[in-house]
């Protein structure tokens, strides 16, 4: 009798320890069950927004906020494709002239009026009104030309040319869809609290400190790449305004706040040894964060001298130490997030000798007594206005490094840290000869907004996009093809082009994504950015206390 | 401010501290401790290479974020620059600011309180509405506006910390000025029939005019103080200068990571402005002290 | 300042002549800050449209828009933009004869009451900052002076350095020490009095240093004074000498650093306010000078010169009223 027992104890051991196991395994991550109620709380780094009402004006910060109430057209899934989401179905005619939109009929905005292709019709006129003063919104639907709401559930466009990013233009919170009613309030009322279809509602605002949004109980409308249906799950939000980025992370370790965005690197990689936080890291669409050469004026008129600057910075180990292995290397000029771009790392090798043999072949072969070049002269000098506004600490810092090699090789760069008013200024006057100005769009067009020469000249405010004054026929024909044809690989296929064009001729050095991490407390669970312009979602968001 | 911290000024003429009173002076141990640290700043601000061997401005991404130790006293900053480095030419920037804008300050205040003090009575009134206007608005803004119209910079700093102190000095100089010209051997000088211009310039300037010195060195700490503030709000000097405020201001982002790019600016400042109002406190003192006042 | 040895503790009973001189002196200063009011509007006038930049660009919601033409002519006729110089400087100064602030080119909304929300955020940190720094200075110096030699370093040491700190890096090392460190308080500004300890403390710490030295300087000279020796001698306590008589002479000085110190303390609320994400005028201020917000701006101008004329004149009438020898003495 002992034999056997011998021999059945171990077994008996290892079969009942390989049961527990199977058990436990199953047993360890049960699936989460969502709860609904709470309030989550948000700190936004970005400015308080001087208007909630997306289409007035158009930046960053509204598109965070906006997000949560104001719902548009068509959205887009995380492989970028275009899905629906207020607008159901799509036609563009074969000239690409007419759009036909087919809607959903079951949604009412949350003071009760119906969406219906009347509300769009309204909507866009609101955005193409000069009384509105929209920019990012205005220039989305720039080549739509007469709105008809056929049917309530059937709205059709009629463009002045074909646009092959349309869809793209009209997934962006800017282009947002508000009730027709509200809209026809005093802009100040909109601004105030303006009414979409979205999962909250404005409740109020109290300036310079917070806005409470509340849950939408008539919710119906979320886009097919949300987890659930029907309302969201937390009762309100809290938007607060935390400017300073080392309060802002203090915030969020003592728990006084859920969620934060604009997190800087150093407080990502301590987040990562934090058991209570983690991170979604989520790089804003269209271009990627670049220097630009001003080719509009000496001594970047002259191609040689730009690809020498760029032979001569070398900027990797710079991003490597400053952003803590947060932010990767660019060498694309768009975004790593659309699908069209391309990357070009052999374009952007650094190679200091090169940089002063190219120098020296382009003129500039006196050294003076401070070590830079001169010409006729004239000292190598490059001027560099840096917004504070949008440059954050890591990045100053950066320009610094770039400051002081593009020294060794002979450049004088004069770094202007200024706020973005002033900032802006240089730049109308032309006062710049480098500068990296980030600009956000769903989808490649934004290379046409950038490099077109049409952009180089100022709207009534002064402003213009193409501050690597580009002016290239070629590259203007290829934009303007690529928006205009329907055909998906011929898009891509020009867009390569165009790409390969404003790399080879040392227009831009790209540094990194547009950075755009979000740091959050583990309790917070299905917080997601939506892809289109990677704004934050709560709809799904619980609270797992 | 500066008026209340000097607390009682001396009302007679030749206030300076003579012979005697230096000696006095030295025999504090806090204000030999304040002298030290003074020429300790004033060395790094003139002559750096003196205590230091490094640049301000090499960068070396590799050494970014090390820790205070041998090679590098107070550690390396984002860049991978020597801290102790950039403290030590800071002080030049530093020194330069607070010593200028405190000039800038009584120079301006010196126009107006010497129209005031000494000028008719449409001249005082003048000037005393000038001076009320510059202390009705709030130094900060005054100091915003400046740097909004004419950029950030060295010059800009100067300017606007001198003119947000300036009317504090100029009431000094002008209730100086009047108590002086009521004073007793003023009265004899006139009685005596000396001409109004030998008895200014004898001695109505030289005693309201003697706190000066002693203001100045304690406007200097304030001074310094508050152009750190500027640089702290992104309004001082252009990177990649060194300038005690700014490096507050950048080493406050990396707060969690690295201590060191706070902690030795910070006292880089403190020390440097209490060292001035201890100096200025203890040449008061002992000025008040001789002319038993 | 006065000499304080002589200070007579008895009232005067007040006649006709002597309350026509308090009317006559009322009179004086109110038209006195109606004129400052005056010329500090006028200078912040034409200060803020020296600054370079179309002022319409805070009106359009940054200068990056992309408004048409139409837009922005139509604009800047509605805001009277389009006239000479002059004309807008007198249209801007007889709207705010009336209190006219009109609306805020950025947020769109009316001026005057916005700012007003913003200032009572502002006038609670600095009145409690206030009162905490009087405390603070009050006790270091009673505790600490004329008790000999060490205690006397000790303290004007500690005062000394309080002083010196720079509000931005006191603020730093509090949230480090107290929230990050001890996690004793929030390192934001959270609403009720726990969100205000470690944005009063920052304000009121360096407040401290100066109030404390200003009183310490009084106590001792009062501390010589005959009427000393006399209560001493009358067998009144050392607490009793202290708070009876010593402490009013004390406080004099204190009372008119006040005055200077609320208009220094807006001034760091900015920082105080911008860090512990405060609510407040100081960081409105600095954000419409950064946006070009001219109607805030000269709000914000206007509302503290006028806060601080007031603090003028009440301290000075504090001053007339516990030191009678300053009546009739021609105030400087």
């Amino acid at each position: 009798m002992s034999a056997p027992r011998i021999i059945l104890t171990p077994l008996a051991l290892a079969a009942s320890a390989a049961l527990v196991l199977a058990g436990c395994t199953a047993t360890t991550e049960p699936a989460l069950e969502p709860v609904s109620g709470g309030t989550l709380v948000y700190a936004t780094g970005d400015a308080e927004p001087g208007c909630l009402d997306p289409h007035v004006g158009g930046n960053y910060p509204q598109a965070l906020i906006s997000t949560q109430y104001i719902e548009s057209l068509v959205s887009q899934n995380s492989d970028g494709e275009i899905i629906p989401w207020l607008a159901t179905e799509w036609t563009p005619s074969d000239d690409g002239l007419t759009w036909d939109f087919t809607l959903r009929d079951d949604v009412t905005f949350t003071d009760g009026t119906p969406f219906d292709a009347e509300a769009v019709k309204a909507n866009i006129e609101h955005l193409k009104d000069p009384n509105t003063a929209s920019s990012t919104g205005y220039l989305a639907v720039g080549k739509i030309d007469t709105i008809e709401a056929v049917e309530p559930n059937h709205v059709r466009f009629t463009l002045s040319a074909p646009d092959s990013a349309l869809l793209e233009s009209l997934s962006q919170p800017w282009v947002g869809i508000q009730s027709p009613t509200a809209l026809e309030r005093d802009q100040a009322a909109n601004c105030e609290n303006p009414v979409g279809t979205g999962p909250f509602v404005v409740a109020e605002w109290v300036k310079q400190q917070s806005i409470t949004l509340e849950r939408n109980e008539n919710y119906n409308s979320a886009p097919e790449d949300a987890e659930h249906t029907g309302v969201a799950l937390l009762d309100s939000l809290t938007w607060r305004f935390i400017p300073d980025a080392a309060t802002r992370y203090a915030a969020l370790q003592s728990g006084d706040v859920d969620v934060i965005d604009n997190a800087q690197p150093n407080n990502i990689s301590s987040a990562t040894s934090d058991p209570a936080i983690e991170e979604l890291n989520a790089p804003r669409p269209g271009a990627s964060n670049r220097i630009e050469l001003n080719s509009g004026k000496a001594p970047f008129d002259d191609e040689l001298v730009r690809e020498a600057f760029i032979r001569a910075v070398d900027v990797s180990p710079g991003i490597e130490s400053l952003f803590f292995g947060t932010a990767e290397r660019s060498y694309s000029v768009l975004s790593s997030v659309e699908p069209a771009g391309t990357s070009a790392p052999d374009a952007f090798t650094t190679d200091p000798e090169a940089a002063k043999t190219l120098l020296d072949d382009a003129g500039w072969d006196t050294i003076d007594s401070d070590g830079y070049r001169t010409k006729d002269g004239e000292r190598l000098s490059l001027v560099f206005p840096i917004s504070t506004n949008q440059s954050i600490p890591a990045e100053q810092s950066l320009f610094e490094q770039i400051q002081a090699s593009a020294k060794d090789v002979g450049f004088e760069v004069t770094l202007q840290p200024t706020d973005l008013s002033s900032w802006y200024g240089a730049l109308f006057t032309n006062e710049y000869n480098l500068v990296s100005a980030p600009y956000t769009k769903v989808g490649a067009d934004v290379l046409r907004i950038l490099y077109h020469s049409d952009s180089i000249i100022p709207a009534p405010s002064g402003y213009y996009a193409n501050l690597a004054q580009l002016s290239d026929p070629k590259l203007d024909q290829i934009l303007t093809d690529a928006s205009q044809t329907s055909d998906e690989a011929e898009r891509q296929s020009l867009y390569a082009e165009a790409q390969s064009i404003i790399v080879d001729g040392f227009y831009v050095l790209p540094l990194y994504d547009q950075q755009n991490h979000y740091l959050y407390n583990t309790s917070v669970e299905g917080f997601r950015a939506l892809p289109t312009v990677s704004a934050p979602t709560f709809y799904d968001a619980w609270l797992n206390n | 401010m500066t008026e209340i911290l000097a607390g009682r000024l001396s009302h007679a003429p030749g206030a300076a501290p003579g012979v005697r009173g230096w000696r006095r002076i030295l025999s504090n141990a806090g204000v030999i401790i304040a002298l030290g640290i003074l020429a300790l700043i004033l060395t790094a601000a003139l002559a750096p290479q003196l205590i230091t061997s490094a640049q301000p401005d090499a960068v070396s991404p590799a050494e970014a974020f090390q820790t205070p130790s041998g090679t590098h006293f107070f550690g390396t900053d984002e860049s991978g620059r020597d801290v102790y480095t950039r403290v030590v030419f800071g002080a030049g920037n530093s020194l330069l600011i607070g010593i200028a804008a405190t000039v800038v300050g009584l120079g301006l205040a010196l126009v107006l309180g010497l129209l005031g003090g000494l000028g008719s009575r449409l001249g005082d009134f003048v000037s005393t509405r000038i001076v009320e206007v510059m202390f009705a608005l709030p130094g900060l803004l005054l100091a915003l506006v400046f740097i909004a119209i004419t950029g950030p910079g060295v010059v800009t700093s100067t300017v606007a910390v001198g003119l947000s102190t300036a009317p504090g000095y100029a009431r000094i100089i002008r209730s100086q000025l009047r108590s002086v010209r009521n004073a007793g051997y003023v009265e004899a000088a006139t009685v005596l029939g000396h001409s109004r211009l030998r008895i200014t310039l004898q001695h109505i300037l030289p005693g309201a005019l003697a706190p000066i010195f002693v203001l100045g060195t304690l406007g200097v700490g304030q001074a310094i103080v508050w152009a750190s503030s500027l640089g702290f709000l992104g309004l001082g000097v252009a990177p990649p200068a060194a300038e005690w405020g700014a490096m507050l201001s950048s080493g406050r982002t990396y707060i969690d990571v690295a201590w060191w790019l706070t902690v030795f600016p910070g006292l880089a400042i403190v020390a440097t402005a209490g060292s001035f109002t201890v100096l200025g406190r203890a040449l008061n003192a002992r000025a008040r002290q001789e002319v038993g006042g | 300042m006065t000499d304080s040895s002589e200070i007579a503790t008895e009232w005067r009973t007040p006649t006709p002549a002597s309350r026509m001189r308090l009317l006559g002196w009322v009179a004086r200063r109110v038209g006195g800050g109606a004129f400052v009011l005056w010329m500090v509007a006028t200078v912040i006038f034409f200060a803020l449209r020296l600054i370079p930049g179309d002022p319409i660009d805070a009106i359009l919601g940054g200068p990056g828009s992309q408004a048409s033409a139409e837009a922005v002519a139509q604009i800047r006729s509605d805001y009277g933009l389009d006239q000479p110089l002059i004309v807008q400087y007198f249209l801007a100064m007889s709207k705010l004869a009336v209190a006219d602030f009109g609306t805020s080119y950025a947020l769109k909304v009316a001026v005057a009451p916005y700012v007003l929300t913003q200032l009572w955020s502002t006038l609670v940190l600095t009145i409690a900052s206030l009162v905490v720094a009087w405390a603070f200075a009050l006790a270091l110096t009673l505790a600490t002076s004329g008790r000999g030699r060490a205690a006397h370093s000790v303290g004007s040491g500690l005062e000394l350095l309080a002083a010196a700190v720079p509000h931005f890096w006191l603020a730093s090392l509090l949230i480090i020490l107290l929230s990050n460190t001890l996690h004793w308080l929030p390192p934001i500004s959270v609403p009720g009095p726990l969100g205000l300890v470690l944005p009063v403390l920052t304000l009121a710490l360096p407040l401290t240093g100066f109030l404390g030295q200003i009183m310490r300087e009084s106590l001792s000279n009062a501390y010589e004074q005959p009427f000393v020796l006399s209560a001493r001698a009358r067998g009144e306590s050392e607490w009793g000498v202290r708070f009876r008589h010593v402490l009013r002479h004390a406080a004099l000085p204190g009372i008119s650093l006040s005055g200077w110190a609320f208009g220094s303390l807006l001034s760091g609320a900015v920082v105080v306010e911008t860090i512990f994400a405060r609510p407040g005028l100081g960081r409105t201020l600095l954000s419409a000078v950064t946006i070009r917000d001219i109607p805030v701006v000269t709000a914000v101008a206007l509302l503290s010169a006028l806060i601080f004329i007031l603090m003028t004149i009440a301290t000075d009438a504090i001053d007339r009223i516990v030191d009678p020898r300053m009546k009739g003495v021609n105030a400087q």
